[in-house]
């Protein structure tokens, strides 16, 4: 993809810039792992484990089987985050996501950022990143926004 | 799992006593319950999202960073959110769909350290014939630090 060529590894506040792109790795998602999500975070909401009760309506919506729980994304795009953040001695400070597509099994999903802006206030230093997931289609399936913290050392 | 051996997964069991939309009221606290986060927890989670940085696993490289020990990912709130509240959790209701979530990351949580959380229904509202809450949560270390604070969107079940 084109967007690899301005792939950035450890950045610095100074060096980064509008446009500069976060990838995070691919993630396949399967029953094993919507169950592995269940005992990790104690969600077992049978929207993750009950096929029969997925044949059912949610309101106007209709999943057709189990899907991967919303969080997980989440989880996904923070750990994309803190890779990013940790060599640079930067911090993860906020993320604000919305889910807008089922993930069921059988997807492949995978996290990335794009640096919107970066500011300086009255004590440290920010950079505000748009960040999505997208599945094998490329569609998106979760957007959101990050907020990293280089503070001066 | 270990951690779930004492947890009800079955979330049908107390369905009947959790409040659905109509009984939650804005502004009223949630029950809540400490939780102790093992290193063992932590772990685990990081396995079910592929978290593989050495500063969750590794206790020497950990002691070398500025963080100075072994810390959670942020994103652990997603376990604390179910492990630091009782059964009869609203947001435990089948059919409850996420819709969104923001949260703010103060202080890592920590193997070893005890969670408490602050929680309530912030709002509650009806979107396109959906019923919609708005749940608002603090997570706090057992020195009152503020692990992290969020806010959450969901779709309640009818």
């Amino acid at each position: 993809m084109m967007r690899k060529g301005n792939e950035i590894m450890t950045s610095t506040f100074e060096t980064l810039s509008a446009g500069d792109i976060i990838n995070g790795p691919k993630f396949s998602v399967s029953r094993e792992s919507i169950r592995l999500f269940c005992d990790a975070s104690l969600d077992y909401n049978p929207l993750h484990l009950d096929d029969d009760y997925m044949k059912g309506n949610f309101g106007k919506t209709n999943f057709g089987g189990i899907i991967m729980h919303g969080m997980n994304n989440f989880g996904l795009i923070s750990r994309m985050i803190t890779d990013w953040a940790y060599p640079a001695g930067a911090v993860h400070r906020r993320l604000e996501t919305r889910w807008v597509k089922p993930v069921r099994p059988g997807d492949t999903i995978q996290p990335s950022g794009i640096v919107k802006s970066k500011q300086a206030t009255a004590n440290s230093r920010w950079v505000l990143i748009d960040v999505a997931v997208r599945n094998q289609n490329d569609e998106k399936v979760a957007t959101g926004e990050a907020m990293v913290e280089f503070p001066h050392r | 799992m270990a951690q779930a051996d004492a947890f009800e997964t079955d979330f049908w069991k107390d369905a009947n006593s959790r409040k659905v939309w109509d009984d939650i009221v804005p502004g009223e606290p949630r029950k809540t319950i400490p939780y102790t986060l093992t290193r063992e927890a932590i772990e685990l989670y990081c396995r079910a999202v592929g978290e593989d940085h050495p500063i969750y696993f590794d206790e020497a490289y950990a002691r070398t960073t500025l963080y100075g020990g072994l810390i959670a990912p942020p994103s652990i709130h997603i376990l604390l959110m179910f492990s630091c509240t009782p059964a009869d959790d609203w947001m435990r209701s089948p059919g409850t769909v996420n819709a969104g979530q923001s949260w703010s990351y103060h202080v890592p949580a920590r193997p070893g350290d005890v969670i408490t959380l602050q929680a309530r229904a912030l709002d509650k509202f009806i979107k396109r014939e959906r019923l919609f809450v708005v749940h608002d949560n603090v997570f706090f270390n057992q020195h009152r630090d503020v692990v992290c604070s969020g806010r959450g969107w969901t779709i309640r079940p009818q």
